[in-house]
This record gives C-alpha cells, sequence and structure tokens, in this order.
C-alpha cells in the first residue's frame, strides 16, 4: 500500500462529502400535493382521452363552464387511448375513478358490472341533466337495462373510404344500395386494372362484421355473448383470407409495415372500412383524394348501421353527483361547447351544439353531409350495447384475423381460437 | 521496466495501431448511430414525411417542430414537464445513492445474522415483473393518500427496493480490500465511519454507475407517473410526449413528438456527460489498482 | 500485486464465502450481538421497503394466482385452475417459445457487443469520452416512442437493411410486419441498447491490475491468449454480474416490445414476449389471477436460470480467494 493512496483518498473523501451535501439539499425539496378543499368550492375531476389538440379546445370549454359555475372547479386528466383504459382500469379497482370520464359503447356493460358507472337517470329527474334535444335516438348508445350510463357528446357511424383517384382510374363507382358481391366484384375490377389491393383488410373489423351480420338478421353480440356461430364466422374469415391470397386485399405483412399510416393513405390498398369521423386522418397522411361510400348490402337497401357515439359518464362513487350532472349537461348542450370542439368527438350530438356549428372545411362537411344522407336513408337501426368483455373481444377479433391472414394459423384454428377467447372475456 | 530496448517499433506500432482503433471504433458508431442521427434528421421533417419517407435527412428541413414546442403541449409549458422529470429524476438518485448503498454495505460488510436469507429475498424481488405488484401497490398508496403526488414514485427509492443497485454495490464492495476496514476498526472506527470515510468514496464508480442508471431509468419512466399522477400540470416529460399521439384515428403531431423526444434527451446526455467521467477514472484514482 | 488481487476476491455473496469465514468470527469478536444489531440498522431502509412495498403485493399476487380475479370481484379460489389454463393455452406457449429464443438471441449479442466495445474502450486514447458517450447514446433514448419510427424506417420493406439484404440477393420485403423476421427487429433493438452492461465491463476491465498484461506480454502471450488467460477470469466476476441481470431483464423485456409493435406483441404474436402476455392478460383483459399465476411461473423459471448460474460460477467465475 503507497502513502500517496490516502492523500487521493482523503480528496475523495471531500469530493464525495460536498456531492452528498449538495444532494441533501435536493432531498429536503419534499413532495408537495393534494388539493386543498375550500368554501363550498366543488372540485370534480374528469378524465378522457385524447391529443393535445383536442386538450386544448377542453380547456377553453372548461374555462366557459367555469365562468359559468363558480363554484365547481374541474380537473383534467388525458392520455391516449391505451393508457387512459389501463389508468382508468387501475383507478377503478382502487376505488378511486374520476367523477366524469369520457367512455365508449364497448365499456358500458363492463364497467356496470363492476358498479363504477353511475346511472344518470336519477340526475336527469332532478333537473340536473336533461336527455331532450339530442338528435335522433342517438342518446340510446348510452342506455342499457334502462339505466342511462353515458350521454353522448358526438355520433359516429361505420363508412366505407375510398381512395377516388384508383376508383376513378378503374372505372369503378360505388352507389348507394350496392351489394357484397357489387363490392366484390369492384375490388377484383380495381386490382385487376391498376394493381392495387381494393380493400385493406375488412375481415378484421369487428364493427364491419356486426353490419353484415345485422344484414342478416343477427349481430355481433347479444346481451351476453356472441350473436353468431363457429359457421359463419368461419365463412367470414374463409373468404377474407382469400382475398388476401388472391391479392384483392391487402397483405396484411404491408399493412403491418405501413403503421402508424393507413395502407389506404400509403396507397396499399383502395378502400377501407372506418368510422365517419376518422376520415380526416386520410387526407393528412396521404397524397390522394379520399371520399366516403355507402356500407355494401344484402339485399340493395340494408346496411346494418347505426350510430355510435363517444359519451360522458360519471362514476358511481362520485361525491358530487349533482355538480357532475350539471357540468354534463353543459358539455352536451351549451351551443358555445360545440363551436369549439367541432367535430372532434363525432358529429355533434345534441340538436343545439349541431346546428351551432357548421363545418367549414371540405372533410368535415362531407362527414356531415354522409351521416345526413344515410339517416335520410332510412338505414340507421339501434346499437346493441356491448356485453362485458366486449373490449377485450374486439382486439382479439382484430388480432386472430391478423395471425390468419399473416397464413400463421388455419381458418378453422383461427375461429376455435377466438370463440375460446371469447368464453374467457365474457367470464372474467 | 526492461522495455526501453523496444522503445521505437513499439512507438510506431503504437501509431498505426491508434489509426486502427479510431477506424475501427468509428465503424462500429456509424452504423449504431445511424438510428440516432435519424431521429435528429426526422426531427426536422414534417409529420407527413415522417411517416411517408424512410430517408435519412429531410428534403426540406423545417424549424415548425421544435417552434411548436415553445407554445407548449397541450396549454402547458415545457418546462413544466422538465421541471416535473427532474425533481423526480434527482429525487430518486438521492434515494438510491443513500438507500441502496446502506443496504450494501449491510450484505458485503457486516456478518449479521440472517444475511444469507434476506440477500435471497432481495435477488428474489429481482424476479417478480413489475406489474403484478402495481395494484396492490395502488391501493396501497391511495389509502394513504398519496395519489397525485410523487411519494408512491420516489418512495421505493428511498427504502432501497430497487434491488439491482444494491447488488451492484454489493458487487463493489466486496471488491474492496478488507485490510481497509480492518486498519479502520483498530483505529476505534465504528460502522458508520468505516461506510461514510472509506466505502462509500471508494466505491464511486459504482455510486455514479447507479445514479445515471437511475437518472435515466427515473426520465424515461412511464408507467409509474401515468398511474399516480392526476394532472398535466404533474406530469414528466415521459407522459408529456405521448400527448402529441392521436387516439380516434385523426393524424397525429409525429414531428412535434420527435423533437420533444429529442429535446427530452438532452439532459440525459449531460447528466450522462457529466458524471462519466468519475465513473471510469473513479477506479483509476482509488489508488486501488495496484 | 497484493491489493490487485484481493479486489477480485469473493466478488458474490455467496452463502460459501460467508460460511466459511463465520465460525472464524464467531469465535473471536465478542460484539457478535452488536454487528447485528449494526447490519439491521443499516439495512433497515431495506427491511423497511420490503416489508413494506414488495412483501405484501407479493404474497397478494401469489394468493391471486391460485384465485379467480378480475381487480372488481373478490378473489374466488380455484386452486391450480389458473396454471393447468395457462398450460394449455396456446398463447402462453408461444410467449413462452417468444421469450425463449428472445433471451437464447439477444443476451448474449448484446453482452459480445458491449464486451468487446468496452475492451475497446478501455483502451486509453484520445477522444474516449466522446466515445463513451456515443456509444451510451442508444441505451439513453430507452423504450422512448421514436424509437419506434426509427425501428420502422430501418427495417421497413425497401429501407436500408432490406436494401442491403437484397443486395446480397436475400430478399425479406422488410423485417416489420413480417411474422418470421419482426422477432430480429426486437433483438436489434436490445442488442443496439448495450450501454449498461458495457459500463459496468468498462468499470470491471479498468480493474485487471496492468502488470499482468506486462508480464504476460514478456512470456510472448498473444492478444488471444492474454484475453483468455488475463481478462476473461480477472473480469469474470463482472461478467457474471452481466450475465445474470441481462438474462433476467431479458426474460422480463415489456417495453421493446411494445414499441417495436406498437402495442400490439404482433403481428401475429410473433413479439409476444412474457410480460407483455402477462400485461394483456392482467390489464387489458383483467384476468389478475391468471396474470398473477404468469408472473409466479416467470419467477420460478427466471430463478431456476439464476440458481444454475450461481452454481455454475463455481466452474467460470474466478476468485483470487479459491486460487490462493
Amino acid at each position: 500500500m503507497g502513502t500517496s493512496r490516502n492523500v487521493e483518498r482523503r480528496t475523495i473523501l471531500k469530493a464525495a462529502g460536498a456531492s452528498a451535501a449538495a444532494l441533501g439539499v435536493a432531498a429536503t425539496a419534499g413532495c408537495g400535493g393534494g388539493s386543498g378543499a375550500g368554501d363550498g368550492t366543488v372540485t370534480i375531476r374528469y378524465s378522457w382521452w385524447g391529443a393535445e389538440e383536442r386538450a386544448q379546445k377542453i380547456n377553453k370549454t372548461i374555462a366557459l363552464f367555469e365562468k359559468k359555475y363558480p363554484k365547481i372547479k374541474v380537473k383534467t386528466d388525458f392520455q391516449t387511448y391505451a393508457s387512459f383504459w389501463e389508468k382508468f382500469q387501475t383507478q377503478a379497482a382502487g376505488g378511486n375513478p374520476p367523477d366524469v370520464f369520457q367512455n365508449a359503447v364497448t365499456f358500458l356493460r363492463k364497467y356496470d358490472k363492476r358498479g363504477i358507472l353511475l346511472d344518470l337517470k336519477s340526475q336527469v329527474q332532478a333537473g340536473n341533466l336533461s336527455l331532450d334535444h339530442f338528435r335522433a335516438g342517438v342518446t340510446k348508445v348510452g342506455e342499457v337495462d334502462g339505466k342511462q350510463l353515458g350521454i353522448p357528446v358526438g355520433s359516429n357511424t361505420m363508412a366505407l373510404v375510398i381512395d377516388k383517384k384508383v376508383f376513378e382510374k378503374a372505372g369503378v363507382e360505388p352507389h348507394t344500395g350496392w351489394t357484397w358481391d357489387d363490392y366484390f366484384k369492384a375490388l377484383k375490377t380495381i386490382h385487376d386494372r391498376t394493381k392495387v389491393a381494393g380493400d385493406t383488410g375488412y375481415f378484421g373489423i369487428m364493427y364491419l362484421y356486426d353490419l353484415y351480420l345485422r344484414q342478416n338478421g343477427k349481430a355481433f353480440y347479444t346481451k351476453d355473448g356472441l350473436g353468431f356461430d363457429k359457421a359463419d364466422l368461419t365463412e367470414w374469415w374463409a373468404d377474407g383470407y382469400g382475398r388476401v391470397k388472391a391479392g384483392i386485399v391487402t397483405d396484411p405483412k404491408v399493412v403491418a409495415q405501413d403503421f402508424p399510416k393507413s395502407s389506404l393513405s400509403a396507397g396499399h390498398g383502395a378502400s377501407e372500412f372506418t368510422w365517419d369521423n376518422f376520415t380526416v386522418r386520410y387526407s393528412s397522411e396521404g397524397d390522394s383524394t379520399y371520399g366516403l361510400a355507402p356500407i355494401p348490402t344484402m339485399d340493395g337497401k340494408h346496411t346494418g348501421q347505426y350510430l355510435a357515439s363517444l359519451m360522458l359518464s360519471a362514476s358511481a362513487r362520485t361525491a358530487h353527483p349533482k355538480e357532475v350532472a350539471q357540468f354534463i349537461d353543459f358539455m352536451v348542450h351549451d351551443p358555445e361547447v360545440g363551436t369549439i370542439m367541432g367535430y372532434d368527438r363525432g358529429i355533434l350530438a345534441s340538436t343545439e351544439q349541431y346546428a351551432a356549428f357548421k363545418p367549414t372545411d371540405a372533410v368535415n362537411k362531407e362527414i356531415a353531409q354522409y351521416e345526413a344522407d344515410t339517416a335520410k336513408a332510412g338505414v340507421l337501426g339501434t346499437i346493441t350495447p356491448h356485453p362485458s368483455g366486449a373490449d377485450t373481444i374486439e382486439a382479439a377479433f382484430l388480432r386472430i384475423s391478423g395471425d390468419l391472414g399473416q397464413g400463421k394459423t388455419k381458418v378453422a384454428d383461427a375461429v376455435k381460437q377466438f370463440f375460446t377467447e371469447s368464453e374467457a372475456a365474457f367470464q372474467a | 521496466m526492461s522495455a526501453t530496448t523496444t522503445k521505437p517499433p513499439l512507438l510506431s506500432r503504437r501509431r498505426t495501431g491508434s489509426l486502427g482503433w479510431h477506424l475501427g471504433a468509428l465503424a462500429i458508431l456509424a452504423v449504431i448511430l445511424y438510428p440516432v442521427v435519424w431521429v435528429i434528421g426526422a426531427s426536422f421533417k414534417p409529420s407527413k414525411d415522417i411517416i411517408n419517407s424512410l430517408r435519412l435527412f429531410p428534403s426540406h428541413p423545417i424549424l415548425s417542430n421544435f417552434k411548436g414546442l415553445a407554445d407548449g403541449i397541450a396549454d402547458i409549458s415545457i418546462w413544466t414537464f422538465f421541471q416535473n422529470s427532474l425533481f423526480y429524476a434527482v429525487g430518486a438518485v438521492v434515494g438510491v445513492l443513500v438507500s441502496c448503498s446502506l443496504t450494501a454495505y449491510a450484505f458485503a460488510r457486516i456478518r449479521f445474522a440472517g444475511r444469507n436469507l434476506l440477500f435471497s429475498l432481495m435477488i428474489g424481488t429481482l424476479l417478480l415483473p413489475y406489474h403484478v405488484l402495481l395494484i396492490p401497490q395502488y391501493v396501497m398508496f391511495q389509502k394513504l393518500g398519496w395519489i397525485n403526488t410523487y411519494a408512491p414514485l420516489l418512495i421505493g427509492k428511498y427504502l432501497a427496493t430497487e434491488a439491482f443497485f444494491v447488488f451492484l454495490m454489493v458487487q463493489f464492495m466486496r471488491n474492496l480490500p478488507r485490510e481497509l476496514d480492518e486498519a479502520a476498526r483498530l483505529d476505534g472506527c465504528g460502522h458508520f465511519r468505516i461506510y461514510w470515510s472509506i466505502v462509500l468514496p471508494l466505491c464511486r464508480p459504482a455510486l455514479i454507475t447507479s445514479a445515471i442508471f437511475t437518472f435515466i431509468n427515473a426520465w424515461n419512466d412511464f408507467m409509474g407517473p401515468l398511474i399516480y399522477l392526476n394532472e398535466p400540470g404533474k406530469y414528466t416529460v415521459s407522459l408529456g410526449l405521448m400527448m402529441f399521439r392521436d387516439s380516434d384515428g385523426v393524424a397525429a403531431n409525429y414531428g412535434g413528438m420527435i423533437a420533444m423526444s429529442l429535446v427530452a434527451l438532452l439532459p440525459v446526455l449531460l447528466f450522462f456527460l457529466a458524471f462519466q467521467r468519475y465513473l471510469i477514472d473513479g477506479m483509476a484514482t482509488s489508488g486501488l489498482k495496484g | 500485486m497484493g491489493p490487485a488481487v484481493t479486489l477480485v476476491e469473493d466478488s458474490l455473496p455467496t452463502a460459501r464465502k460467508t460460511r466459511s469465514a463465520a465460525p472464524a468470527t464467531r469465535g473471536r469478536r465478542p460484539g457478535r450481538r452488536r454487528e447485528n444489531l449494526a447490519g439491521y440498522l443499516f439495512m433497515s431502509p431495506w427491511i423497511a421497503g420490503f416489508l413494506l412495498l414488495t412483501a405484501g403485493p407479493m404474497i397478494a399476487s401469489l394468493y391471486f394466482a391460485f384465485t379467480d380475479y378480475n381487480l372488481f370481484n373478490t378473489p374466488k379460489w380455484v386452486g391450480f385452475d389458473n396454471f393447468t389454463t395457462m398450460f394449455d393455452d396456446p398463447r402462453w406457449q408461444r410467449s413462452v417459445e417468444v421469450t425463449a429464443k428472445y433471451v437464447v438471441i439477444g443476451t448474449p449479442l448484446k453482452l459480445l457487443l458491449a464486451l468487446g466495445v468496452a475492451m475497446l474502450l478501455a483502451q486509453s486514447r484520445r477522444g474516449q469520452a466522446f466515445y463513451r458517450a456515443a456509444f451510451y447514446a442508444p441505451s439513453l433514448i430507452g423504450a422512448s416512442v421514436s424509437v419506434g419510427f426509427v425501428w420502422r424506417s430501418l427495417f421497413s420493406d425497401d429501407a436500408i437493411v432490406d436494401r442491403t439484404q437484397s443486395f446480397f440477393g436475400w430478399h425479406v420485403g422488410g423485417w416489420v410486419g413480417n411474422a418470421d423476421w419482426v422477432l430480429y427487429c426486437l433483438v436489434a433493438l436490445t442488442v443496439w441498447q448495450f450501454g449498461a452492461p458495457m459500463v459496468i465491463f468498462l468499470a470491471g476491465l479498468k480493474q485487471v491490475p496492468r502488470e499482468l498484461y506486462e508480464a504476460a506480454e514478456m512470456d510472448g502471450a498473444g492478444p488471444l491468449r492474454r484475453f483468455w488467460n488475463i481478462t476473461l477470469p480477472m473480469i469474470s466476476p463482472v461478467l457474471f454480474f452481466n450475465v445474470l441481470l441481462e438474462t433476467i431483464h431479458s426474460f422480463q423485456i415489456f417495453g421493446s416490445a411494445y414499441v417495436v409493435s406498437n402495442g400490439t406483441c404482433g403481428p401475429a404474436d410473433a413479439t409476444l414476449v412474457y410480460t407483455c402476455y402477462l400485461y394483456q392478460q392482467g390489464f387489458q383483459n383483467a384476468r389478475m389471477g391468471f396474470a398473477a399465476a404468469m408472473a409466479w411461473m416467470l419467477l420460478l423459471a427466471v430463478a431456476l436460470v439464476t440458481a444454475v448460474l450461481f452454481w455454475s460460477q463455481k466452474k467460470w467465475v474466478y476468485y483470487e480467494e479459491d486460487a490462493r
């Protein structure tokens, strides 16, 4: 052992001591937190999913609300869709869900079964929340077993988005009342003439299969299970896979590679089924022109469509049901809120807001027109509320059809796997 | 030593060796940094290009991704996110350094009954995936009224639950010559003196390594802040990043997101640059090299 | 050379060392009680943390593993049901397969690269600090969202990797989206982030006394022999640490798989690593009992591997103490 080491050790010691002292100071900067309650002022928590644009709009509407109801403070919290539900589930399981939150039809029964959702009927009766002045039948979306579990903010419906340029080039034109045969023939023509696959993967979209089943007098869900049998699904998936192999439907490998872009905007497919209000994305991602087309039918008339909707729901555990109801009422009925939000969460659901906001851009105009046309055509039915576990089943449907499209599983195995997983999801 | 006779050839060999070394290192670097360069390039592309083109550099570089950050995200200044992340990361570093080094000292230097059992238990905590502990922990923190504070995120760091760092420090402490503390003991030093004056300074590389890793982990932590923080004003950078993401099929602001992720990288990079020096040189100056 | 050698002495807190030392100490030291007190005093943060934060939730999860529990119900005891359904579940089997493949391919590659670069950087050269930081940069990015984009841009059809591959006449058409190849994207991401083991290797390499090399060089040992006979044994404790920790981490890999697959762990479950499936079952499907059972299976598997590694160190980890 050398003597020099001791000297060095001493200097090290000093340095270590100094840095520890510096760190020690930092350590005393404690963790403040918790909001002080006040003088009759009530604070409610409002959570939703979305991105910063929606956040800015919502912040503005909350400022309006707080001006009108100075005794109610609203704290917001938002994440992306997947993170939102993760967090919501953790909070709900811990008995600490937000007072008000954005909700979708898939989750109504799931969280109703678990006693998380407040039946807003009593608040309607108390006069804190109005169910009047909604567009035709849209409040039904939030109704489960006679309970009003959600109040719609905006509606949407399934639509077919097409690449107009490709359709034109192939000389194909969609028309109201066209049949599935017409549609698949069109896809083949498109593929033959332009070398582009006609569709980006229709057979994996649960909501589209629901429409198809409804056209055939069934539905994807019953109150507590699946509304179709293995033979139905086998046919649907076998046809779908056949069309992938024929090149009419985009290769799922390509779809996965195009993500986060849609294969439609990447030019790898000529049409795609999705919610009408999602079509904004295509023009911002891709270079072609995109338009909305009618859903194909079995009988030349019935599309099976219905209005779905994003909703606001309240927690059954909220300490301030009245204030929460007032908040929801304001958010769905106030015209000024309507002009701020626009079609961000679908076509505005209440007539007050629908009248207050008139879209100026081409895409949103077309969406509004599409829903108006669909309503006029008299094809809109009512939605079947999804049973508990529907969120899991939707994901499984998409995933397993993806496996199938990749050729990683046989149709029979895929169908079997789907039914097994559905069983587990209903039981959970 | 007796190398004087071979000095001239050795020198020239060293020079060509040095050139080769740099060439080799740079070649590996080029491959490894390609993705990093891609991110930098992407931050100057419009969102549409980011998802459409595979090119390394933008055809028409734009600054708007960065300019947009100055306006904040969702009405919140990005400084807020940075302050929050910094508070969390520094708080975590302090906690890990103090608590893990104390624990490691006990494992490495004190012979007490039950040590082996506790050590196995500690290693055992490394093996269980974090996710399964999440819900029970959430329920507990909620009962304590700690939701929407940083306490649930930090408490574990102050109670040495980061077994990785305890283990790392144990490894290093066991490497220190025992003569040192035996000598100190003869001088009448107690364990705390030995820990504080001898072991800690000599373990600086392990401490620095732990500090760097802890800082980075806390900075990148997503799940913890997501679950425990309930208002955007308290969000960390990692949560702020997600605010650019789309949710309802609307195209997202990918440009802003990538720009933000680059800016978010800077503090971590600075932290690493500031401390990495001690990381390696610490060993050299500890005088233990023989 | 004395102190240098003691450096590597007893690098691992195995029971062996303690046991062999214990009898001697017991007899001599009068303050055994005081040592115990000191030990527990120093340990108190960890003990508190373990009892308050870890033990409870761990026991809870062990209990959940034998119940039907969806986060909202009172857990219902079902015995080994979760385990039997798990073994029959094709997706669980898939996740085991994917994880095993990932661990076996990814871990050695990552460690090799980390060791190689660490040895390169251990030589004192100009600009060392720059190199060190540059090589560490990928690890700083972590599992950040932007990595998802980068990986897509690297491994898509007609992107740089695919072009290089096609140049050699091996056309795959992109790894992303291809169920047979996407796992290698994931492996590449892990290997790319080799900074942490590299830093630990560097610290270890710096401990190897230079005289050993000089002596060997004078004996005419080439670089390979020097590596094999000096470097490897001298850093074997650090190597052991890295192997152990990287293996454990690989078994638990989650974030990278999530980012590479955009949260789906697909396509076709090709990146369905164990923790990802656990997460899907526990958090997306609310099957907490099943997820807990999965977690404990993983714990058992990793514990087994850990035990084998600890046992194997007798054969390949070099401790001065044993050589003496």
